[in-house]
């Protein structure tokens, strides 16, 4: 990188820690504000269109509910209670646990406990738990792959400006765009998993159960996931590029004899990653919360399965649960965003 | 049964249940027909039979189960699975045809003896019938089982017959039993281990088809977890569980405790049964012509894109079956909403209607099913052919006769009123603008209005005082028997006493005293011809009444894996009977 004598030096870690800690508390009355709109969305409006707790329990009671059983709901899941009750239940049980009528006997559901799922009367944080590491390998595969071809393809693009090679690859990008991750997850499926069965059966295997089949099941989500968002990144980072190359540094960093390969890559693409972190950050941060239309093409029971499942159902809780865990994600990965915006423009100070 | 696929048992197309003894214990008098694989070979035959052990049975399935706990699922296909890992008093024979509606000893020694004042059935448990970890199972491991569906708070979604026939319908469940032994369910006396004994609050001949219920199955009071009992419900059948995921995943192994000789109606073929969950309905048809998975475990039929290459493909076709489902598509005809108060205006309905356009609306027949006459489909006993408004001989209506019919009622240039259907569901909303076109042809004119299926009956049709506000003079729905009786089928959708507030499905709200008598005849009627005549007479009866207009008798198209041997239509469930499959 050129050295500017007078230019400030990147701020260090310790430096950014007041920073840090400021977010991560607003982070906390964000999520708490998400819960409450999540919760109101889901409970009050439905209240106030005329539903009453009965209509609401009779859900969760089976075929041919007979009073008796809808009343015992009611009293057994809180609809009965006032719903500032029944959200301050919530919030306590994130904080200190709850403890739940299984039956026989009361089983203790440790912070942070988002509750029981209405339908199964299974804790809500264990399974999503369980279906965080098959988004995690979902995002973060298609992330490297996405960001890898993504931004190699739109720097070559911006080199290779008005050339076929150009007018192809953003055409493709075009396409990648266009297309739906349904249309393209299914056509892949037909194509590489049924027709000729390059992977077979598709089904997420665990990282630790089988490596190899984890890796291979999930190539075909991968790159039907990372299709999308390398056509983005291609055309951002094409344009970033362009803008960057035609500025004089550059014409200096050239002038004063720098090999080519370094003007583009330490001065060029670096320049241009800011809005290309900005981007990634948030759409990591969304991913992980949940890759919903490729999860349920491909039937990977991850977080946007789960959380598909829980809004048809309608449970409360499995709701609350993934749109905080979701609404986390985001805001930390926009926190490390903002971190890697002073790594890789020193003049961004906190 | 109001919502897709409850206890659908499939019928071999052809009318036999006239006749069938619902409480018949006999075998039947020849072996199951044992066919190649062919069209439609499973349903009146066994396809592939073999002996061969060994391998993994992949079943795939696009929702949830409601549960894997015996105690608290109330779908046809949880109540096929949970024979691999479970045993009630009584069971519905494994055999292909109408002869699978029979029902049969399981793990009693033989059906219910009835005391003459009809009030006491007796059973009696085989001997030395043990769980998966070799403790033998005694009749208070049955009373407890029965004692744990009073518990609707922990355990919500099984049905309540026990709670509706027995004496003591305040028992709080065992949960809140403070007995010695929770065994405080005084209506349910167990006399010795291997005796139990059940006392009605009135006569109900049916009581066997209760018994059948999964719900019989025992649990060992030491063992039960509740609502987490579902996660490894101990197991009396040939298989139990290994692991359950929720939402994702549950395999079965073998049971080593299983006894064959007690169990002539299941099989311990494969090794282990894979259940996976939440699968995509079109990858589950790609798994099964692929052989990625074996069963699709909801058995209501491959999807469009599916059905589409089946029928188009002779190889494929030749592993199909189109079997009845049971289900019966029908709609309502609310008998408080004006000017349908009066039969005359209901019977114009019922001959205005298109019967073909009815059909072609939920897929035609093989997809859709076969144009219905009667409220009772031919898979139910007492089943008789009739009809009374040429549903099958005038399939397009009689307009000329419901004409006639509206100018008795008075209302000879029509009238108005509002249609309801269920929103998510397209043949619903094809039906309902297909029969909004027929009706329109003699004056009747219909605004349609969809409504949720998940509130469909909580919420709106299935509340009077809001079918009344809304003028939903007639209403779509569909209906599937608890068991293959007569009043399995019909009490429910026809009975006055069925009337309620909320969650309703007596929908039209039919109140005949004639009816109710029947029923009330029926329960007590011990001669099993004679209760099945009352059936068709009161089927009769209600078509008379004209508060049902029949649409089809639902048909799935079923696809069977070639590798799966024994492979037959278990007629009460209707579909592939899973306690007998194995692999090639």
């Amino acid at each position: 990188m050129l050295r500017c004598p007078g230019c400030p030096r990147a701020p260090g870690l310790r430096a950014m820690i007041p920073f840090i800690v400021r977010r991560l508390v607003i982070t906390v009355f964000l999520l708490l504000v998400v819960s409450m709109i999540t919760f109101a969305i889901f409970f009050l409006v439905p209240r106030l269109a005329g539903q009453n707790s009965y209509q609401l329990a009779v859900q969760y009671v089976g075929r041919n509910p007979t009073p008796a059983a809808v009343h015992a709901i009611e009293r057994k899941l809180g609809f009965d209670q006032p719903l500032v009750v029944q959200y301050g239940r919530f919030v306590r049980g994130i904080v200190l646990g709850a403890h739940y009528d299984a039956g026989p006997d009361k089983t203790y559901c440790p912070p942070p406990c988002f509750g029981y799922s209405f339908r199964n009367q299974q804790p809500v944080w264990p399974m999503m738990l369980s279906d965080l590491p098959v988004t995690a390998s979902l995002a973060f595969g298609a992330a490297v792959l996405w960001l890898v071809f993504g931004t190699a393809i739109g720097v070559l693009s911006a080199l290779r400006r008005g050339t076929v090679f150009d007018r192809a690859a953003m055409g493709i990008a075009l396409a990648g765009v266009s297309l739906p991750i349904f249309f393209t997850g299914l056509v892949a499926l037909e194509l590489f998993s049924f027709k000729w069965p390059i992977f077979p059966n598709v089904q997420y295997v665990g990282l630790t159960q089988n490596p190899l089949l984890w890796a291979r099941n999930l190539i075909l989500p991968w790159t039907t996931l990372a299709f999308l968002y390398a056509a983005l990144y291609a055309r951002l980072t094409r344009a970033g590029m362009l803008e960057t190359m035609g500025e004089d540094y550059i014409r200096t960093a050239r002038a004063k004899g720098l090999a080519e390969r370094k003007v583009i890559v330490k001065h060029g693409l670096r320049a241009a990653l800011t809005p290309i972190v900005t981007i990634f950050g948030m759409d990591l941060g969304l991913l992980l919360g949940g890759a919903v239309l490729t999860e349920f093409t491909f039937s990977m029971h991850g977080l946007g399965l789960f959380t598909v499942l829980a809004i048809q159902n309608n449970d409360l809780p499995e709701i609350l649960g993934v749109v905080m865990l979701a609404a986390f994600f985001v805001v930390i990965a926009n926190l490390i965003v903002d971190i890697l915006y002073a790594v890789v423009d020193p003049r961004v100070r906190y | 049964m109001k919502r897709r696929r409850i206890f659908p048992f499939a019928a071999a197309g052809v009318a036999v249940a006239l006749g069938l003894a619902a409480c018949g214990g006999s075998s039947n008098k020849s072996a199951p027909q044992q066919k190649s694989s062919a069209y439609n070979a499973a349903i009146n035959g066994v396809v592939n039979p073999s002996s061969h052990k060994g391998g993994t049975l992949t079943f795939d399935l696009s929702s949830v189960p409601d549960s894997t706990d015996m105690g608290n699922t109330y779908y046809a296909f949880m109540w096929n699975t949970v024979r691999l890992y479970s045993r009630a008093l009584v069971t519905y024979k494994s055999v292909p045809g109408a002869a699978g509606n029979t029902i049969m000893p399981d793990l009693a020694t033989s059906l219910g003896q009835v005391s003459s004042d009809g009030l006491t059935w007796t059973y009696h448990l085989k001997p030395n019938i043990k769980f998966e970890d070799g403790t033998t199972v005694t009749s208070q491991d049955v009373k407890y089982a029965v004692e744990r569906t009073y518990a609707k708070d922990v355990l919500p979604n099984g049905p309540s017959y026990f709670k509706l026939l027995l004496k003591d319908p305040s028992y709080p469940g065992p949960y809140k039993d403070k007995t010695p032994g929770k065994m405080g369910l005084t209506s349910i006396t167990t006399p010795d281990a291997s005796t139990i004994v059940f006392h009605l609050a009135k006569p109900f001949s049916e009581f066997d088809y209760v018994a059948a219920l999964p719900q019989t199955a025992p649990v060992p009071p030491a063992k039960d977890k509740g609502a987490n009992y579902q996660l490894h419900p101990v197991s009396t059948g040939p298989y139990m569980f290994q692991s359950y995921q929720p939402d994702k995943q549950f395999v079965l192994v073998k049971n080593p405790n299983w006894d064959p000789a007690t169990d002539p109606n299941r099989k311990q073929l494969v090794n282990k049964f894979v259940f996976n969950l939440n699968v995509n309905a079109d990858t589950i048809d790609q798994n099964l012509f692929h052989n990625f998975a074996q069963v699709d475990m909801a058995g209501t039929g491959v999807q469009a894109a599916g059905r589409a290459r089946v029928l188009s493909n002779p190889a494929l076709k030749a592993n199909a079956d189109d079997a009845l489902s049971g289900f019966l598509w029908f709609t309502y005809i609310n008998t408080k909403v004006k000017p349908l108060d009066n039969v005359h205006c209901r019977r114009a309905v019922e001959y205005a209607a298109d019967k073909t356009a009815y059909q072609t609306a939920y897929g035609g027949p093989v997809a859709g099913g076969d144009i219905a006459s009667t409220v009772m489909p031919p898979t139910v006993t007492g089943y008789q052919k009739f009809d009374l408004y040429e549903a099958t001989t005038k399939p397009h209506g009689d307009v000329a006769k419901a004409k006639q019919e509206l100018s008795a009622c008075g209302h000879a240039s029509g009238f108005s009123t509002t249609m309801a259907y269920r929103s998510d569901r397209p043949k619903e909303k094809a039906t309902a603008t297909a029969e909004q076109q027929a009706l329109s042809r003699v004056g009747i004119k219909l605004t349609l209005q969809g409504y949720p299926s998940g509130k469909y009956f909580t919420d709106f049709a299935g509340v009077p005082n809001f079918v009344h506000s809304h003028n939903l003079g007639l209403d779509i729905g569909g209906w599937a028997p608890d068991w293959p009786t007569g009043y399995g089928f019909l009490y429910y959708i026809t009975a006055g006493p069925a009337i309620s507030p909320a969650g309703n499905t007596n929908i039209e709200e039919l109140n005949d005293p004639a009816v109710n008598s029947m029923f009330d005849k029926a329960v007590k009627t011990t001669d099993t011809a004679a209760r099945n005549a009352i059936w068709s007479q009161i089927d009769r009866r209600v078509m008379s009444d004209a508060v049902i207009l029949p649409g089809v008798y639902a048909k799935s198209l079923l696809y069977r894996n070639p590798n799966l041997t024994n492979v037959s239509l278990q007629q009460y469930y209707a579909m592939y009977d899973y306690a007998t499959l194995g692999l090639k």
